[in-house]
């Protein structure tokens, strides 16, 4: 009986050894604690002396969401001369998240960017028990007007863009995507996607497919490869993890990816990317805290900010598409168009958006329809 | 000829067993030492961190103690299970099925009293706990199926339960449109009682006294140490050994479940998935280093709360997660390592040919 | 004069609060059948296990040929030419004999025909019968043995210890061990006995070795010298005779229990009971000889109900129990003192105190609770009633010696004023004084007016206590004789199914 205990504790702690090596080692930042470093680079408003902490749901090794943010870290520091901190790992709505705060600020933090939506009731009784600390939460809805704030992207514009060079790429007019979960923000990609294929190919349709996963790369390549096998021919995506555009290579399709340019993983598939550029906004906001003028409230930045962005074109993007893709950005940069620009219909024809009007960000951030366009449903919620 | 050899002591050494322990823990901050190294980590501030960060001031003492609760009561879930050679693999997914009962209880009455809420939603966890640890027991004493697959299997029945809960009925509201559970009820929250330990401590260390009380006290205590014996023995002595398993896999999964109610009403606001956070699993490492003994559960889970609470720290510096990780294994095997080597001893013996 | 084959020089062995050997001394000839004896609780299986490498002794020296060792495992001895073949046998029941022989020894290169030939040499060599390519579990318990020490023989143990080796055999197969025995010594090793059966000591051996107490009290005395009254009065100290016993005063009364065409289907599927019939009255003592194995535990377990008849019917003092479960029984009047104490009677590693009530603890609930006070009384009461040897009542079970274990197990059951008493083995495995004990109160019992059904593998036990002597053979009652009439000829050719 002991030796089958033993047995099965050597088990378990095999697997998390396999599990934790598994996981790129990642490259942290060194010389946290070294204040030399902060003198190089120091440029202006004391941002130097400002400690900048970032809690990842996963590891920078990804290549997406948390890879995003880590660049957008990196930039932040050599723009900022801050000093950082980094958690990864940290799971949602588990104590972890609050000791991991805890020991940031413990260690000089003077604010904390949180990266995934679930740290959303952790940061909000965290920032009430420390006034003095920032508290930024990316993708949450929860703010106040002193210490706490939420900060996330206009995503849907890129994706608009991705879906012009995906219409033009697709010549069944089958498109796929692999869908994370149906909450507004993944449906409010979905659309504005279908819009763009849609713009350069008025017949195409896009079939939607819910995996109901964030990261999870197997479930996220049987999710492509059902639509690949259905007939699709482009595979769009939202979740962190490459297995769409690895299956789409392999069956000769191709790929739109998100989060970052992730060209090299399919470089035959990949068409184009909506990527993420965190680094401006890192960067402004310490220098807020920095400047001691941080004061909450919500962020959604377009376009217009470099938050969002589209990254490089496939070589065999054609020069029209790209002529549009290029008139469109202009537009959504200078602010004088938005993809969700009426008339639009919902999957029923229903004229949902009147001619000539753009919805407010209340309407967008709550948007919880289909377009024309979309083969698929919205599960019941 | 010298060889190394394991052999069974014939009784546990007197005092044995601390040593063995030193020796573990020297072996493991060894090994984390040259790990480090490897990974070009600062040796002696890691270690002063995780130390600092676990045990350093009153308030991460206080911390400490919060993260032991979940992690004692899941060892002495799986304890409970082991009186009768019964392995209680689902421990995790009785503590979501636990917290999942007390939310339920929170949606029905939110407008109950606090202390009144918090009673409620605690019995349910423990109800809810014992049902999810029913059929296997079940299933055990009546048709001989493996409790350690049906428990393990169950893990993740609990999990998919809440997800699907979290996208559909009991979806927040408010929540634009996020799968989230609406937090429980403001009012059914466990108080604070000292720097951030909170009222799940105290409980907690009731239970636990409560249950070694109960074992050595009552009828049933007695019967269940006759049924652990030996089947045969307690069917002789006219204990149903059906009706033991089935009450200890109710019981083991209520004291699980329990600590789901714990986690909701002291470190969580809402119900979600990574409410157990691993550590029904950790309980089973709990209970094995503390000899499957209740009053152990509670110090080795004090220790393993400080040493992933110490670890977490760690980041601070500039370690990976993987590198962090790594290093709790590494100190874990350690421990384990100790274990053995206080109910085996290790000798270099001359092996002499005679023929 | 050739060094001593075997030679342990002052054994001391502790474990915690018992001194199993004090000093305890050994010389083993080469070529002889050397008998180790003594009381239970003498030390011989601990010194057996030192020499065997599965203890390490404390002090004292052990010398192989002249030449002193240390063993840290049973496989070091082995190598140095030490087999011991255990009370309970380690064999692996489904592979074949020639694997087990071979197994943890076998050449690098596995060739089975040549391994099969070689084992059916070394058997024929020593005058066995078996076939290497038959599986162990299909073997009877005498050939199991034989497989134990082929595999010693295998290892070329110089010295072979056999602890209680004739426990599982029948009369014919203990014959046929000596004549084994003999091959052995034939060929200059050594052969250590233990053994409490003194008829076969003084037939086997060419020495004997007394222990008592941990230490030696006769070494290498020559058996032509001695006789066994002297050999027993050297194991227990003073010449106590085995007592004689009071025949049966009061004539047999009513039927206390009553077995009706009892069938009973062992795990494997074979008929362990076959319709199987007796009584036993009030006031009698019913003996159920036979070999071991003929399904007397199948028996004794349906009428405890710790087995399920497949048909047939248990009666106890007129209240049908077929389907009822232990406990009621034991509330209709039944004492059950099972053959395998430890592992169905009592609860080894739990204390005295929870060992002695487990039959009535469930008169000493308050509510839930559990009155220890009481349960404390009662077991004291029980101790000094039964004269149990016991250290502290936290001890664990399994810190008393056998006998004391058996009287404070049958102490346990009687205690209850049982009607009938089913009495498995009850002495086997006891010391002289111990097996007194029991048996005197087991007639005690019957002569107060209870029913005693017992199963032994002693004839002469049988010949003495019993009022009616019942032989089972192949799950039925082949005969019945009254010992006061009967010769052992005519049961033991019963027993062997001679006639039927």
């Amino acid at each position: 009986m002991k030796r089958r205990l033993l047995l099965l504790l050597s088990m378990l702690l095999a697997f998390t050894l396999v599990a934790a090596a598994c996981g790129d080692d990642a490259e942290t930042d060194a010389g946290s604690d070294d204040s030399s470093d902060s003198d190089d680079s120091a440029d202006s408003s004391g941002a130097s002396a400002v400690t900048a902490a970032f809690i990842y749901i996963g590891e920078p090794g990804d290549a997406g969401w948390t890879w995003a943010h880590d660049q957008g870290r990196q930039a932040a520091e050599a723009a900022t001369g801050a000093t950082t901190i980094t958690f990864e790992n940290i799971p949602e709505g588990s104590p972890e998240f609050d000791q991991a705060v805890r020991d940031a600020i413990a260690d000089g933090a003077d604010v904390i960017f949180a990266t995934s939506f679930g740290y959303i009731d952790a940061m909000e009784a965290l920032s009430g028990e420390f006034p003095d600390v920032a508290f930024d939460h990316a993708t949450g809805y929860k703010s106040n007007d002193t210490n706490f704030g939420n900060y996330f992207g206009r995503i849907y514009q890129a994706r608009y863009l991705t879906g012009l060079a995906a219409g033009g790429a697709s010549a069944s007019g089958n498109v796929g995507y692999v869908a994370a979960f149906p909450i507004p923000e993944v449906i409010r990609g979905i659309n504005a996607f279908t819009l763009g294929v849609r713009a350069a190919n008025p017949d195409a349709t896009v079939t939607v497919n819910w995996t109901s996963t964030w990261f999870d790369p197997a479930v996220e390549g049987d999710s492509a490869q059902a639509l690949l096998d259905a007939g699709a021919d482009v595979i769009a995506m939202h979740q962190d993890s490459t297995a769409a555009g690895e299956a789409a290579e392999a069956a000769g399709a191709r790929w739109v990816s998100y989060n970052s340019d992730m060209s090299a993983f399919a470089p035959t598939a990949y068409v184009a990317s909506a990527i993420w550029d965190w680094g401006p906004y890192y960067t402004s906001t310490i220098e807020k805290v920095a400047a001691g003028n941080y004061s909450g409230g919500a962020y959604w930045g377009g376009m217009d900010d470099g938050i969002v962005q589209i990254g490089s074109l496939a070589a065999d993007v054609s020069d029209e598409t790209r002529a549009v893709i290029d008139a469109r950005t202009d537009e959504m940069i200078a602010g004088t168009w938005d993809p969700f620009t009426g008339p639009i219909n919902d999957q029923d024809g229903n004229e949902v958006i009147a001619d000539g009007v753009v919805p407010n960000d209340g309407d967008l951030l709550g948007m919880f329809y289909f377009v024309e366009g979309v083969i698929g449903e919205i599960p019941e919620g | 000829m010298r060889r190394l050899v394991l052999t069974r002591r014939e009784s546990p050494t007197r005092g044995g067993q601390p040593i063995a322990f030193l020796f573990g823990l020297a072996f493991a901050l060894i090994g984390g030492a040259i790990l480090l190294t490897i990974s070009g980590d600062p040796v002696f501030d890691v270690y002063e961190r995780m130390w600092e960060r676990s045990f350093g001031s009153l308030d991460t003492i206080s911390a400490t103690f919060n993260r032991a609760v979940p992690l004692a009561l899941a060892g002495l879930a799986v304890s409970i299970a082991a009186t009768m050679g019964l392995w209680n693999i689902g421990a995790e997914g009785q503590i979501l099925f636990g917290a999942t009962a007390a939310t339920f209880v929170g949606r029905i009455f939110p407008d109950l009293p606090g202390p009144i809420l918090i009673i409620a939603m605690l019995l349910a966890a423990a109800l809810g706990g014992a049902l999810w640890a029913l059929g296997p027991g079940l299933a055990r004493a009546e048709i001989g199926v493996s409790e350690i697959i049906t428990t393990l299997m169950l893990n993740e029945v609990a999990i998919r339960l809440i997800v699907y809960l979290q996208t559909t009925k009991w979806k927040d509201p408010d929540g634009f449109g996020f799968p989230q559970i609406t937090a429980r009820p403001e009012q059914a929250r466990l108080g604070i009682i000292w720097e951030r330990a909170h009222l799940g401590v105290l409980i907690a260390l009731a239970l636990i006294a409560a249950f070694g009380w109960f074992m050595n006290r009552s009828v049933w205590g007695y019967e269940l140490k006759i049924a652990g014996s030996s089947p045969k023995t307690a069917t002789y002595a006219g204990i149903s050994m059906r009706r033991k398993v089935v009450g200890v896999m109710a019981l083991s999964g209520a004291v699980a479940g329990f600590a789901g109610g714990i986690e909701l009403g002291g470190s969580a606001v809402r119900l979600s998935e990574n409410i157990s956070n691993g550590f029904g699993f950790a309980g089973i490492i709990v209970a094995a280093l503390a000899l499957m003994r209740p009053s152990g559960v509670a110090v080795v889970a004090l220790a393993f709360s400080a040493l992933q609470v110490g670890g977490l720290s760690i980041q601070t510096l500039g370690v990976s997660s993987a590198v962090s990780t790594i290093l709790q294994a590494l100190i874990l095997f350690g421990a384990i390592g100790a274990a053995v080597l206080s109910t085996y001893q290790i000798r270099l013996v001359d092996r002499k040919v005679t023929t | 004069m050739s060094p001593a084959a075997v030679e342990l020089d002052g054994i001391w062995k502790r474990f915690p609060g018992v001194i199993a050997n004090a000093g305890a001394s050994l010389t083993v000839r080469p070529g002889t059948v050397h008998a180790v004896l003594g009381e239970n609780g003498a030390g011989k299986t601990t010194l057996m296990n030192c020499l065997a490498g599965v203890y390490l002794p404390d002090d004292g020296a052990i010398r192989i040929d002249g030449q002193e060792v240390r063993f840290s495992s049973p496989a070091d001895a082995l190598a140095a030419g030490i087999g011991m073949v255990h009370q309970e046998f380690r064999l692996v029941p489904t592979f074949t004999v020639a694997e087990n022989v071979v197994l943890g020894a076998a050449p690098s290169i596995l060739d089975m025909a040549a391994i099969n030939r070689e084992v059916a040499a070394l058997a024929e060599r020593f005058g066995f019968d078996a076939d290497p390519e038959r599986p162990v579990w299909q073997l009877s318990m005498g050939e199991r043995q034989r497989v134990e020490i082929l595999k010693a023989l295998w290892r070329d143990a110089r010295v072979l210890i056999l602890d209680e080796p004739t426990a599982v055999l029948t009369p014919q197969e203990a014959v046929e061990l000596g004549a084994v025995l003999r091959r052995m010594v034939e060929e200059d090793r050594a052969v250590i006995f233990i053994s409490h059966k003194l008829d076969e000591v003084t037939s086997f051996c060419d020495e004997a070795t007394v222990l008592r107490g941990g230490s030696t009290v006769a070494a290498s005395i020559a058996i032509a010298d001695v006789d066994a009254g002297q050999l027993a009065e050297l194991m227990v100290g003073s010449s106590s005779a085995v007592k004689s016993l009071a025949p049966r005063v009061g004539v047999a009364g009513d039927v206390m229990l009553d077995v009706r065409k009892l069938t009973v289907t062992d795990s494997r599927g074979l008929t362990a009971v076959d319709a199987l019939s007796l009584e036993v009255r009030s006031g009698e003592i019913v003996g159920i000889a036979g070999v071991a194995g003929n399904g007397q535990r199948a028996l004794t377990d349906a009428i405890a109900g710790l087995e399920t008849a497949t048909s047939g019917s248990v009666t106890i003092n007129g209240s049908d129990v077929t389907k009822a479960g232990t406990r009621e029984r034991v509330d209709s009047g039944l004492a059950y003192i099972p053959e395998d104490r430890l592992g169905v009677g009592l609860a080894p590693k739990l204390p005295v105190t929870h060992n002695a009530v487990m039959r009535s603890y469930r008169t000493m609930r308050q509510g839930p609770l559990l009155s220890w006070d009481r349960a404390k009384a009662f077991c004291s009461d029980l101790i000094s009633r039964f004269e149990v040897k016991v250290g502290r009542f936290d001890d664990p079970m399994a810190s008393l010696s056998g006998g004391n274990l058996q009287r404070l197990l049958l102490g346990r059951e009687l205690s209850g004023n049982p009607v009938v008493v089913v009495a498995s083995q009850p002495t086997r495995g006891l010391d002289v004084a111990g097996v007194g004990a029991i048996q005197h109160l087991l007639v005690k019992q019957r002569d107060e007016g209870t029913g005693v059904l017992m199963i032994s593998e002693d004839l002469d036990e049988l010949l003495a206590l019993a009022d009616r002597i019942l032989v089972m053979s192949e799950g039925r009652i082949v005969g019945e004789f009254d010992p006061r009439q009967a010769s052992r000829a005519e049961i033991g050719e019963a027993m062997i199914g001679a006639h039927a």
